[in-house]
């Protein structure tokens, strides 16, 4: 496969995915903080804010007053911000455009699809009644993306490069939404003196991971800090924790590097020494200090990402 | 739904005098191919014609099957505009058609070897020098190159129309670069969609089988030496117009569609930058222009090409389809001369006929031009796509006069021909929500391969949407439609 | 062969080609391309050739469009520079310009002149390009004189080029267009050149332009640049170099390089880098006799 068109491939997954994030981000937060059960949580100014630490465009400032129409137009459908679901959505159809002829018709057609949707949605109806119909359907079309890359393409190459962009990016956003989900947890205790282990945000983290449900089947009793990052990060079962984003890593990295021996400097021996220290990590270990281990999971992301584009994309 | 009570498909189809329509004759009566199309769609609605049209368009639309407009502020993407009503052609005017495009081809691929080689053509006087000389597509590079399996023009676009005396005549020749017939296999699928019920009752010929047998030619003309070739397309990339059909020819041979970006030269060989290293390529399909596939010989500011790709192809390690230099045949003034061409290489009678064409750099046909610029067609000689024409009927006084400054300031620029009268096809026209005639042509694919050859038995039937208008180019607002060729 | 008195006159050349290139913004990507060795033909022979680039990229020996060796360089690694240096040593045979039969009829040679297929196997040098076409307000500005011979007429050009020009470094570059070198009167031996070739396609007679090293006289040293002169086609005689910068006929001094249409079928280096910002190119050459002459 062409170096170039690898890296657009790359790209296309990891934007995918990202678009799917953000907008699920903005419908749990925005819904579930309607009936929040603590004033804070339920603050629209708090939400807001929430929505624009997550896409990496944190407000510091207390007294700035947002208004609600423009960050929501900012996040959904504002080409104009990189980090909107819109931009997700045309950098992802233009890496597909550069790579037509490795990926399926069907894949092409839905992506298509999904872009003029997204293209001619109107700003009016998304900021002032449309959000949920909006971000269920960038949700819905994610789905189905991934489904055609599972369901029509070869399992090859270029296979293992989509999905090694989905999980990176997976693996990074999800990393990102527990981090600012713990922080909204720590703000909210600081208001109101509940304890962090038993916050509500901790429902809605594991919401806004489409995590939630099976979460509860496997634990049987209401999501803490503690369950809720243990599973979020180390449980290898749930397909948006970091284990199984790095587990998957794993796997397509090998498509691409077929070598026995790996060389250290390898994306795949970085990979495999990431997931290694992973598979025997305990919870305890990261309760200590759960943002740095945050920090240094998306520090190691990043340097996979790093190191693919030095030994696969460079062109 | 019952024609009682619903505008049928052709209930306000006006025919007018003296074109020549493809479907109706002159007493109104349906001509025999299309009588079963007429039995079966004749009587429906034209709400259910355009219930079908609508589906086609927008699965067009979803799939991206777009081409931009060039001038355009915005690059608007925009669909081809085709309708579901196909162009029929029967057995055996297609031997003819045939017949007549594959002549034409080989002779001008011996032409292209002889102008590139002992020029005998021009020394017996046949074709004149200036012809060459002033030619910016003649590329003295190409001289005494022997491309592999002596083949240059690999893919060749022959543009005929049907006059109203109901003989083909061949409008132009385009062996650069021809584009299209992307659109003739997604006209294809769209009308196979929505009218295969129409399909079961006529004997057509695939076309979606194209794309293979260009794969085949494109392996069969690789260099000496190399046992299973690798072949690229390489396309100056996204934006531009025909950048669809760049990827879908590259995806149905399966082979990389590949950018200059991602191809380099090291000691004469080409290879592609893969994420697995340097891969040989042996047989590349360009879809760039003769003067940008490599600055060190030609434009030398283009980066759409490969820094040393032409070095490595007169070495005769790399194929180029169509070969570099195809642009001398093409040109508008040899055209009037291919008659000559078929008859000086092949000892042949042309089998399609030429359209006369006056040429303005003789004083007398200039003068002749000058004289009758209302009754003919003036054309550039090196522009593609129909920018730069000038229809003679269509001008006001004012415009004349221009015509006439141009002429006279750079007389072998031009060429004029006779109006034709294209044939007119019955067209769904989306503004009046009803069927008219319009003009149409017909664009063939020829392709030459080692001691093999094929014409696309099908091609892509151009109309031009304005009424009353001649020029079919897609980037004049042209139209197309599916064109059936049945087997005998 | 003993007994026979048969002295050939050679004269050995050591060249020195160097080069420096140097980008502004650096470059991550680039190509380049050199055309700096000698040809081989009758009277020259290249007899070692050594080139070396500090990059440590491969120096491929490649072939331009119309046959001539070139050098081609590609690096694609975050650099900010080129330095690219080619040695030659090189024979080069006696030559006495005036070594052909002379003149022949004049009317046969315009009759030669006129031919169709004379014209159609000069075609390319005959076709004017851009730099090579004389402007319409100058087209009589050197006429043939029809009592004379082809070789004849070419002299008197070659002379009248030398005086209408005088030699000034840096008031013309590779874009300057003929009309204004013509008015203003001055140029370099690429000007000299381009104005030679156009007169004489002017006047029906294949010219082409010719790259390459001039020896500048035994014990001359110094930087230098390349050199440039044009190669006439004298009916039944062949190609003959008129050197209009030195009102000289080329000779045992002349090196050639290539030969083209005009200076872009010649340029000794042609590049593509990706970058934005400004470059800069330095470059020397030096041509020296390695001994004074050999007997043979």
């Amino acid at each position: 496969m062409l170096a170039r068109v690898a890296n657009n491939l790359f790209w296309m997954g990891r934007y995918i995915e990202r678009a799917e994030h953000v907008a699920r981000f903005m419908n749990v937060n925005y819904f579930s903080s309607l009936d929040a059960p603590n004033q804070l949580s339920q603050s629209r100014q708090f939400v807001l804010r929430s929505m624009l630490f997550m896409v990496g465009d944190p407000v510091y400032d207390d007294t700035l007053e947002l208004d609600e129409e423009s960050v929501l137009f900012d996040i959904g459908l504002n080409t104009e911000k990189n980090y909107s679901v819109i931009s997700s959505i045309k950098t992802a159809r233009e890496n597909a455009n550069s790579s037509r002829d490795l990926i399926s018709t069907e894949l092409y057609e839905s992506l298509n699809k999904f872009y003029h949707f997204v293209m001619n949605y109107s700003k009016e109806l998304f900021v002032k009644t449309n959000l949920y119909d909006f971000t269920v359907n960038v949700t819905e079309m994610t789905a189905v993306l991934r489904g055609k890359i599972r369901g029509t393409l070869l399992h090859d190459e270029v296979y293992a490069i989509i999905m090694l962009g989905v999980n990176i990016e997976r693996a990074i956003q999800v990393t990102r939404i527990i981090n600012t989900k713990f922080n909204d947890a720590l703000m909210a205790q600081g208001s109101y003196g509940d304890p962090i282990g038993n916050s509500f945000e901790w429902s809605t983290l594991l919401k806004c991971a489409e995590s939630y449900d099976m979460m509860r089947r496997l634990y049987k009793k209401s999501p803490n800090s503690t369950s809720t990052i243990e599973f979020l990060i180390l449980n290898g079962r749930c397909p948006r924790s970091f284990m199984n984003c790095i587990n998957q890593v794993y796997k397509h990295i090998h498509e691409l590097d077929k070598k026995v021996e790996y060389d250290k400097g390898s994306t795949a021996f970085m990979v495999g020494k990431i997931r290694a220290e992973f598979e025997f990590k305990q919870i305890e270990e990261i309760q200590d200090d759960v943002q740095g281990n945050l920090d240094m999971i998306l520090n190691k992301m990043f340097k996979i990402s790093e190191n693919m584009e030095k030994e696969f994309f460079n062109y | 739904m019952g024609p009682d009570t619903d505008k049928t498909i052709f209930s306000s189809y006006v025919r007018k005098d003296g074109l020549f329509d493809e479907v109706f004759g002159k007493d109104g009566n349906v001509k025999s191919v299309y009588q079963k199309l007429l039995d079966l769609y004749g009587a429906r609605s034209i709400e259910d014609y355009v219930s079908l049209n609508n589906k086609a368009k927008s699965s067009f639309f979803n799939q991206g099957i777009t081409f931009q407009v060039y001038g355009d502020k915005q690059s608007q993407e925009k669909i081809f505009p085709f309708d579901l009503f196909p162009r029929i052609i029967d057995p055996k005017e297609w031997e003819i058609i045939e017949k007549g495009a594959i002549q034409r081809s080989l002779a001008l691929n011996h032409f292209l070897w002889d102008v590139y080689h002992d020029k005998k053509i021009v020394k017996d006087g046949i074709v004149p020098i200036e012809l060459l000389s002033s030619s910016p597509n003649y590329l003295h590079q190409m001289m005494d190159v022997d491309p592999p399996s002596k083949i240059y023009n690999h893919i060749s676009g022959t543009d005929i129309i049907k006059h109203s005396d109901g003989n083909y005549y061949v409008l132009e020749d385009n062996i650069r670069c021809p584009s299209g017939v992307s659109y003739v296999i997604c006209n294809r699928t769209a009308l196979k969609r929505a009218l295969f019920g129409v399909f079961n009752h006529y004997k057509t010929y695939t076309v979606t089988d194209y794309a293979e047998n260009l794969l085949n030619l494109l392996e069969s003309v690789k260099p000496p030496g190399v046992d299973s070739p690798v072949c690229v397309v390489i396309t100056p990339g996204m934006f531009n117009s025909a950048y669809y059909e760049h990827s879908y020819l590259a995806k149905a041979m399966g082979v990389e569609l590949v950018e200059g970006r991602d191809l380099f030269v090291e000691n004469d060989f080409v290879y592609m930058k893969t994420t697995q290293g340097p891969v040989r390529v042996d047989v590349v399909y360009r879809r760039i222009d003769d003067l940008f596939i490599d600055p060190m010989e030609f434009h030398p500011d283009s980066t759409l090409g490969v820094p040393g790709l032409f070095a490595a192809y007169r070495k005769g390690n790399v194929t180029l389809a169509n070969a570099p230099g195809t642009g001398v045949a093409d040109d508008k003034a040899i055209y009037t001369y291919v008659p000559d061409i078929i008859k000086y290489y092949l000892g042949e009678e042309p089998i399609l006929k030429n359209v006369h064409t006056y040429h303005c750099s003789r004083p007398d046909e200039l003068q002749y031009v000058l004289d009758h610029i209302s009754e003919l067609v003036i054309k550039p000689v090196d522009e593609a796509g129909g920018y730069g024409i000038s229809i003679g009927n269509k001008l006001t006084k004012e415009e004349i006069e221009e015509v006439k400054i141009k002429l006279k300031a750079n007389p072998r620029k031009f060429v004029a021909q006779p109006i034709m009268s294209l044939s007119v096809h019955p067209t769904y026209i989306d503004s009046k929500e009803s069927f008219e005639q319009r003009h149409i042509d017909l664009r063939t694919y020829t392709v030459l391969g080692q001691d093999k050859q094929f014409v696309l038995k099908g091609g892509l039937t151009r109309v031009a949407l304005k009424e009353g208008n001649l020029i079919v180019n897609s980037s004049q607002g042209g139209g197309s439609k599916d064109t059936w060729v049945l087997k005998q | 062969m003993a007994g026979l008195n048969c002295a050939h006159m050679f004269y050995e050349y050591e060249i020195d080609y160097d080069t420096q290139n140097s980008y502004e913004k650096g470059l991550n990507e680039a190509f380049w391309q050199f055309m700096v060795i000698p040809e081989d033909n009758e009277t020259q022979e290249v007899t070692y050739w050594h080139f070396e680039n500090d990059l440590g990229e491969r120096n491929s020996v490649s072939e331009n469009g119309l046959g001539f060796k070139t050098v081609q360089v590609r690096s694609k690694k975050v650099i900010d520079h080129i330095r690219f240096n080619a040695h030659f040593k090189l024979k080069k045979k006696e030559i006495n310009p005036f070594d052909f039969d002379l003149p022949m009829n004049l009317n046969d040679e315009i009759e030669i002149l006129n031919s169709l297929d004379f014209k159609v196997d000069h075609e390319p040098y005959l076709r004017k390009t851009r730099l090579t076409a004389l402007p319409e307000q100058h087209r009589d500005i050197f006429l043939f004189d029809s009592n004379k011979s082809v070789f004849e007429n070419l002299t008197d050009l070659n002379y009248w080029a030398f005086g209408h020009l005088y030699f000034k470094v840096g008031v013309t570059d590779v874009n300057t267009p003929l009309a204004e070198i013509i008015e203003k009167r001055h140029g370099v031996c690429q000007d000299f050149t381009h104005l030679f070739c156009a007169v004489a396609k002017n006047n029906g007679i294949p010219c082409r332009y010719v790259s390459g090293y001039l020896h500048q006289g035994i014990g001359f040293f110094g930087d230098s640049q390349m050199h440039a002169w044009a190669e006439a086609f004298v009916p039944n005689v062949g190609w003959i170099g008129f050197d209009p910068t030195n009102n000289l006929l080329a000779n045992h001094n002349h090196i050639k390089v290539c030969h083209g249409k005009d200076y872009n079928d010649c340029a000794p280096l042609k590049g593509v880098v990706y970058t934005l910002g400004d470059n800069e190119t330095k470059y020397s050459v030096l041509v020296k006799t390695a001994e004074e002459q050999q007997q043979q």
